[in-house]
């Protein structure tokens, strides 16, 4: 089928780039695989959420930027290391998922597209400026040893924490399939998004399924704000270039279609991590996103006409 | 009486389109019929939770089901297989069938069973239970739709039209096994190929223009002048 095709390709493609950069230059394959690593497992969330509710969420980087702020002040406060509270960050935000889904996504879920689009967008401001207000623009930072630890093969030298976030993705992958296919609770969301439908038909409560859906995204994103923390410093507009990352995976990787996450994620983050590798072309790293989903749009719509 | 439709009044915004229709069934195979456009689906629909009535009532096994969410119908004993049939087509056969039983608190513990009760009414099905559905033709996939709706263990099996869109030699095929359900579950169907369905059920209903025109056994149907001329085309 068409989905598996383009995971294939992209899984192809992602592998190529890998084997050519990585005998010329390993250090640029090294960060592009860390760099692919996190924004795979921030976007797998939103490409969930997608695939299931039918929802561009363009509030998703703003929930791991709280999720990272109530991390941080957690942390700060009794001294424990962001890395604890993974779990209870994963736990509060999918709360806060769950009621920002009560309060807000579900009442447009039969609304035109575009009004969905600014309700999350409007989300998404409206949570990173409540930040600004109350904790101002301030960079946070929380200072860890661990984070800096490298490894030297040879001549190359490199930092190893950030495999974490490669760990994670490839978990998340893994573990959202079992749930989407081997339990009851994640077959019916699987029908859910195939076809709402049905789905009542059968007796699925599909708002709450929705509602769980949503939850568990935030869940998934929330426990990367803590582990985003140990990584990085946070302010306020710290999630906006991630919702962005994030969608440009998720399009480019195909509704539904968690493993074509991994493979865009691997591509781009290399991709990324090449121009970066020089000081020519280090300016257009960031970039690189948004030209690769462009090209993928253009290509589909061309497609599109053909047939 | 398992289901009971009394004076039930519904429509779509400003146009009305039930008009005070009654309707029971029974232990046996109700057949509801009438031309395109007469209210049938929206009955079923209604039924269903997913039309709320205007007025009147719907009660099932004895309690008020009108206007309650469609899963929860679903899970009180009401199997429908939808005109449009409703799967879903990224999963195989075999994930359609569970989840026609999974949320179904009458089926708990009795899938296996059900399956094999499924897969012997439609050998098959049991060839194909790891093909994708949405690949399947359409005669195929209105099997796994009957499927999926008996492997609740219904107490009440609505079909809305289930010979549409399927060669003749399906259709009949289709009605000898509904005749064979007939003993195990109440069943109310609707239909434009009257003929075939008359073998298959104990009595119908004619609805035309949102209104019961007409109501009578098998036999009695199939020598009502009214039938004959408008359904029967003879
Ligand atoms: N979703 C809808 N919105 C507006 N009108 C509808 C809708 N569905 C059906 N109708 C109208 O209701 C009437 C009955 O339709 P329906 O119940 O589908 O009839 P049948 O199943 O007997 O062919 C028709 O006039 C149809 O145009
Ligand atoms: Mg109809």
């Amino acid at each position: 089928m068409a989905t598996k095709r383009r995971t294939t390709i992209l899984v192809v493609l992602g592998l190529a780039a890998a084997i050519l950069v990585a005998i010329w230059k390993p250090t640029v394959l090294i960060y592009g695989v860390q760099q692919a690593g996190l924004y795979a497992a921030i976007a797998i969330p939103m490409g969930l959420v997608l695939g299931i509710v039918h929802i561009v969420n363009l509030a998703h980087g703003e929930f791991m930027m709280i999720a990272a702020y109530a991390t941080y002040f957690a942390c700060r406060a009794t001294g424990m290391d962001p890395l604890i509270a993974v779990l209870p960050a994963a736990a509060v935000t999918a709360a806060f998922g769950w009621v920002v889904y009560k309060l807000t996504i579900r009442r447009a879920l039969k609304a035109p597209e575009l009004n969905q689009l600014i309700l999350t967008f409007g989300l998404g401001i409206m949570f990173s400026q409540l930040v600004n207000l109350f904790f101002t623009s301030q960079t946070r930072k929380i200072s860890l040893d661990y984070v800096s630890a490298s490894v030297t093969i040879g001549e190359t030298s490199f930092g190893v924490w950030q495999f974490v976030f490669v760990a994670v993705a490839a978990a998340m992958a893994y573990g959202l399939k079992l749930f989407l296919t081997r339990t009851t609770l994640g077959k019916a969301a699987l029908a859910v998004g195939q076809n709402p439908k049905g789905a009542a038909i059968v007796g699925i409560d599909v708002d709450r399924t929705y509602g769980i859906v949503f939850a568990i995204a935030a869940a998934l994103v929330g426990g990367m704000g803590a582990l985003f923390l140990t990584r990085s410093a946070i302010f306020p507009a710290v999630g906006s270039p991630f919702t962005m990352k994030s969608f440009s995976l998720v399009a480019m990787a195909g509704i539904g279609n968690i493993p074509g996450i991994l493979g865009s994620a691997i591509l781009l983050g290399i991709a990324e991590s090449l121009l970066r590798a020089f000081r020519a072309t280090r300016g257009w790293a960031d970039i690189v996103f948004f030209v690769l989903i462009i090209a993928v749009i253009l290509g589909r719509t061309l497609k599109w006409r053909k047939s | 009486m398992i289901l009971d439709i009394d004076r039930l009044e519904t429509g779509y915004g400003k146009l009305k389109v039930l008009f005070g229709v009654d309707l029971k069934v029974g232990k046996e195979s109700v057949g509801l019929f009438g031309p395109n456009g007469a209210g049938k689906t929206t009955l079923i629909n209604t039924i269903m939770g997913m039309q709320k009535p205007w007025s009147g009532s719907v009660k099932f096994d004895g309690l008020e089901i009108g206007g309650k969410a469609t899963h929860l119908v679903a899970r009180s004993g009401i199997a429908l297989v939808p005109q449009e049939r409703e799967l879903f087509p990224g999963m195989s056969v075999a994930d359609n069938l569970e989840l026609g039983a999974a949320w179904v608190p009458r089926a708990a513990g009795i899938a296996k069973r059900q399956l094999d009760m499924v897969v012997e009414l439609f050998p098959i099905l049991k060839e194909r239970l790891r093909q994708y559905v949405g690949t399947m033709s359409g005669g195929q996939q209105r099997m796994v739709a009957i499927g999926r709706a008996l492997m609740a263990n219904p107490l009440l099996l609505i079909l809305d039209e289930p010979s549409l869109g399927l060669q003749p030699s399906i259709v009949a095929e289709v009605f000898e096994r509904l005749a064979l359900l007939k003993k195990d579950v109440a069943i109310l169907v609707t239909e434009q190929n009257v003929r075939e369905s008359l073998k298959a059920i104990d009595r119908g209903y004619v609805l035309e223009n949102g209104a019961v025109a007409l109501e009578d056994t098998a036999a009695g149907l199939a020598k009502n002048p009214h039938v004959v001329s408008a359904y029967l085309g003879i």
